[in-house]
């Protein structure tokens, strides 16, 4: 698995929603082939029964009250929403997701 | 170039003597970046004397009121651009301030401005900041270190008091080292990373770039605790973490990995960190060899874990919400192939995707699970050494700062951090502290010696890295 192929970084390309050039897609390949060739050294490594990391310093589930306990702040909206590259009545505009 | 000017320290005392007040430090410090900024590119913003922050600290009470620092440009101050180093976020104002710059505010800290970095924090050089590289303030034609290349340049040319910085895989630390300055890079969840533009969200952790031990110390004291905004942290007492400084180190353990002083290491840093065993050894330490048999597989592990958590944190930046938008094709899907197309950086690219293939279907168990199966076997490691030790000692990076264009190859860029990525691996917290110069082409450059220690245990490796730098005679 230490190489990857035009076809399958044109695939990934599409699910991390990214549009790459034919010329990025063809240095894309030669790059990732090489860092996966490098990773799969881990093959070599005996994990065997051992427990993957869930959390660094063993916090487990924490939980909060499901509430907002600073209230809605109409200011902070405003500055989030002024952000947003279209707007409609205060609603964030999109283009459509399907083709008409 | 020492690092110089103003600490902590002088400058409250500068202040309690009069000899300046608030207002005039702060226009000291932007006559300076003014006059020195453009050569070193450091700063990505420069604040008035209103903004950022206001001159309200109480003199009296604190210790950080009044002194003037600097922040990387992925931590939020409200009101403020926060750029990350990337073109996707070129005209982003932050709508809410991080814990840490609450907490910075609260202690009277004066904002400069922001600095530079490589882009989302992703580099070890600087040279990923979609806003071009900083340079090394002792050689213009090397780089500064990243990703927190900005705060490194900032503190060491004297651009700031102090700095803070994020520290995922070495981000601190680098810079320290390439710098010639202090870096400390806390445990994990030892401070809150609410407000930090998230890269690898369990390794991230913020932390200060001080121009001395103390300092470091100091601003630790400041920004540490827990933060109910951040899961992640943990709640515990905030001890004092200058408690330990100017304590002796005698009867102290300390490891020395055989895997970190093999033939990677240049050997003129080799003699610097070998010195600095000696001094340590002088101080009443007692220094070991050590094994950390799985550092051969740690750099392979990191740029698993962490490019699967980089594609799923990036996947905000879309076009939709905020940051830069194309707004030219027919339908979403093209926002966001555009939209990501266009503001983000080759290096955010290849990352983005190596993290999209490591997570797809059918290669999760071999690259993803199997890596934090291997994170747990490097935490063991570490825990098996500090049954026994107080500190692993070691070279923070196996060069001096590399010239600018030197690691254009992504593998060999990786390869720098070889020795920084294990501490966030494993959550530990870890220090580098100035350890001397190599001369190079006529330019003295500096090195760094990293200290890492116990989860939590920041105030034994502030307090042996203090205890060096009082007796480094270089």
């Amino acid at each position: 698995m230490s190489s990857i192929t035009e076809k399958e970084v044109e695939h990934i390309a599409e699910l991390a929603r990214i549009k790459l050039t034919e010329k990025e897609q063809d240095k894309m390949t030669k790059e990732l082939g090489a860092i996966l060739g490098y990773i799969d050294k881990l093959k070599e490594v005996d994990t065997d029964g051992v427990e993957p990391i869930a959390h660094i310093t063993g916090l487990t589930d924490i939980f909060r009250k499901d509430d907002n306990p600073r209230g809605p702040d109409s200011e902070n909206i405003k500055r989030l929403m002024g952000q947003a590259p279209s707007e409609k009545s205060g609603y964030v505009k999109v283009k459509s997701v399907f083709e008409d | 170039m020492e690092s110089s000017g103003y600490t902590i320290k002088s400058v409250k005392q500068g202040l309690e003597k009069g000899e300046f007040s608030v207002e005039e430090i702060f226009k000291e410090y932007q006559e300076r970046i003014e006059k020195e900024n453009p050569k070193l590119n450091a700063y990505l913003s420069v604040f008035s004397a209103e903004g950022g922050s206001a001159f309200g600290g109480d003199l009296e009470t604190n210790i950080l009121a009044g002194i003037p620092c600097a922040i990387k440009d992925n931590i939020l101050i409200s009101g403020e651009k926060c750029t990350a180093g990337s073109k996707i976020l070129k005209n982003y104002v932050a709508p809410y301030d991080a814990t840490v710059i609450t907490k910075l505010k609260k202690a009277g800290t004066v904002f400069l401005g922001k600095t530079n970095l490589d882009e989302f924090a992703m580099g070890s050089t600087g040279e990923n900041s979609a806003f071009g590289p900083t340079l090394n303030p002792h050689d213009h034609t090397r780089v500064a270190g990243g990703s927190s290349a900005g705060s490194g340049a900032a503190v060491v040319a004297d651009l700031a008091v102090f700095a803070l910085g994020s520290d995922t895989g070495g981000s601190i630390r680098a810079p320290a080292s390439f710098c010639g300055v202090v870096g400390l890079k806390p445990t994990y969840g030892a401070v809150s990373r609410f407000g930090l533009i998230a890269m690898a969200s369990s390794f991230d952790q913020i932390g200060p770039i001080t121009k001395n031990v103390e300092d470091a110390a100091i601003v630790l004291n400041a920004i540490a605790g827990h933060d109910p905004l951040d899961s992640t942290s943990v709640p515990r007492d905030i001890p004092d973490y200058t408690a330990g400084l100017g304590k002796p180190i005698k009867g102290l353990k300390i490891g020395i990995p055989k895997e970190f002083m093999s033939e990677g290491l240049n050997p003129e840093i080799n003699d610097l960190i070998q010195k600095a065993f000696s001094e340590l050894e002088s101080l009443g330490a007692h220094v070991d060899e050590i094994s950390l048999p799985m550092t051969d597989y740690a750099l392979a592990a990191y740029y698993i874990i962490v490019p699967a958590e980089i594609s799923a944190n990036l996947a905000r930046y879309d076009g939709i919400k905020y940051g830069l938008s194309v707004q030219e094709g027919k339908n979403l899907l093209d926002v966001y192939l555009k939209s990501r197309a266009e503001g983000l950086g080759d290096e955010v690219k290849r990352r983005i995707m190596l993290g999209t293939y490591t997570l797809s279907a059918g290669y999760y168990d071999a690259y993803y699970l199997r890596a934090q199966k291997v994170r747990a076997l490097i935490k063991q490691d570490f825990e098996k050494i500090f049954e026994k030790y107080d500190a692993v000692v070691g070279p923070t990076m196996s060069t001096i700062a590399p010239k600018l264009g030197e690691l254009s190859d992504p593998l060999s860029a990786y390869a720098a951090d070889i020795y920084t990525v294990q501490v966030n691996i494993a959550g530990l917290p870890a220090i580098s502290v100035p350890c001397g110069f190599v001369e190079k082409d006529g330019v003295k450059m500096p090195a760094g010696l990293q200290i890492i220690g116990k989860h939590f245990d920041e105030g034994k490796i502030l307090q042996i890295a203090h205890a060096y730098e009082q007796v480094r005679d270089n």
